[in-house]
């Protein structure tokens, strides 16, 4: 399926959920949605999106909360899928979303493209809610169960590879959420979560 | 020594809300209070990277974490602490027991980037990590206190003074074990 047949659904059904992007995913969310819950991990630490997400999740744990991972990013932190798991958030949905490429740096084939099995990894780091989608269809068709009910989820959805280019932020971006700093990005996210500074 | 009795209560008198880290011999002591401690959340990670990464998320959703680690796994999570904590001026205490503190010492030797050379981080009678961990804090531009026995004590509150008061990590060098309460 194509990245926006992923995504469009998702902007549709997320609700109040705390939606975190990553890389390849940046900037395509942000042409469906711009929402105070919505958070880019962009110039931030690469592959530390997910674990990111999950502190949010046992923060927060009356709201749900979605991380859009990439394939590459989740090879930099595989262990982060045992933590989810660990630490009992049931509230954490985690994508992770296929196109076995690093997409941002020119669409290289991330190690052992089309061999790894990631819903295969996250069954055995402890998800017992593990989906895989080719077909967007059936995916579109299920996505509101997946929000629903007691996580941790995982989500692997084949997309096409894409063409996105490096992520940036400043005032000069499209997106809305890439243009105040990360710091000034996360205290948005937390006045919108807390109401605190 | 440090008491992990008292460290515990000073955690507690800041508010922490959730410990994260990967456990080490230096900080047994503590993480067996913890373990104990309704009141406090301990989360073992994978790799300390992912500590500083969560905590951010923690933090963002209006908890008060601490990291807490061994200067090996400080080394590890570089850009995990980089990209995350300092980018999104997070006020976050990194307690980071030093591993071959005593050893450095006991040569007479500092901390200093300009002792840092081949031979010296090669020795095998020294424990490089411990040559390296002010010298890497310093670069980062991560400040730092030093708890070396229970009369520092109130360094740890200080660190949790300047974290808020710069919106920004800073460590706590632990140089000497923990010992049960």
């Amino acid at each position: 399926m194509t990245r926006d047949e992923a995504l469009r659904p998702l902007a549709r059904w997320r609700g109040q959920a705390v939606v975190v992007t990553t890389m390849g995913t940046v900037r395509p969310w942000a042409r469906l949605s711009d929402h105070p819950l919505d958070f880019a991990s962009a110039d931030s630490a690469m592959g530390h999106a997910a674990d990111f997400a999950l502190g949010v999740a046992l923060a927060q744990p009356q709201r749900k909360v979605v991380c859009l991972n990439g394939d590459g990013s989740m090879l930099m932190s595989l262990g982060t899928l045992v933590t989810i798991v660990a630490s009992g958030a049931a509230n954490l949905v985690l994508f992770v979303l296929e196109n076995d490429t690093y997409e941002l740096t020119g669409n290289q084939a991330i190690p052992g493209a089309g061999r790894v099995d990631f819903p295969a990894m996250a069954r055995a780091a402890g998800f017992t809610r593990v989906h895989a989608f080719e077909d967007p269809a059936a995916y579109e068709g299920t996505l509101a169960a997946i929000l629903d009910g007691a996580g941790p989820v995982f989500v692997s959805v084949r997309v096409e590879p894409g063409a996105e280019g490096p992520l940036g932020r400043g005032p000069r971006e499209a997106a809305a959420y890439l243009r105040p700093s990360l710091a000034e990005s996360a205290r948005r996210l937390r006045r919108a979560l807390t109401g605190t500074q | 020594m440090i008491h992990a009795g008292l460290v515990l209560d000073e955690l507690r008198r800041q508010g922490v809300t959730d410990v994260l880290g990967v456990p080490d011999n230096a900080s047994k002591a503590l993480l067996d209070l913890l373990a104990l401690d309704p009141s406090i959340r301990l989360i073992t990670v994978t790799r300390e990277g992912e500590a500083f990464a969560i905590s951010a998320g923690l933090w963002v959703g209006g908890r008060t974490p601490v990291v807490l680690i061994q200067n090996t796994g400080l080394l590890e999570s570089g850009d995990a602490l980089r990209g995350t904590a300092m980018r999104m001026r997070v006020p976050l205490v990194c307690l980071v027991t030093v591993r071959g503190h005593a050893r450095m010492i006991a040569h007479g030797l500092e901390p200093t980037a300009e002792a840092l050379g081949a031979d010296l981080l090669s020795r095998a009678d020294l424990d490089s990590v411990a040559l390296l961990t002010q010298p890497t804090l310093r670069a980062w531009g991560v400040p730092w206190e030093v708890l070396a026995s229970d009369a520092d004590l109130p360094r740890l509150g200080a660190a949790f003074r300047r974290a808020q008061e710069g919106d920004r990590p800073v460590a706590v060098l632990i140089t000497s074990d923990t010992a049960p309460p």
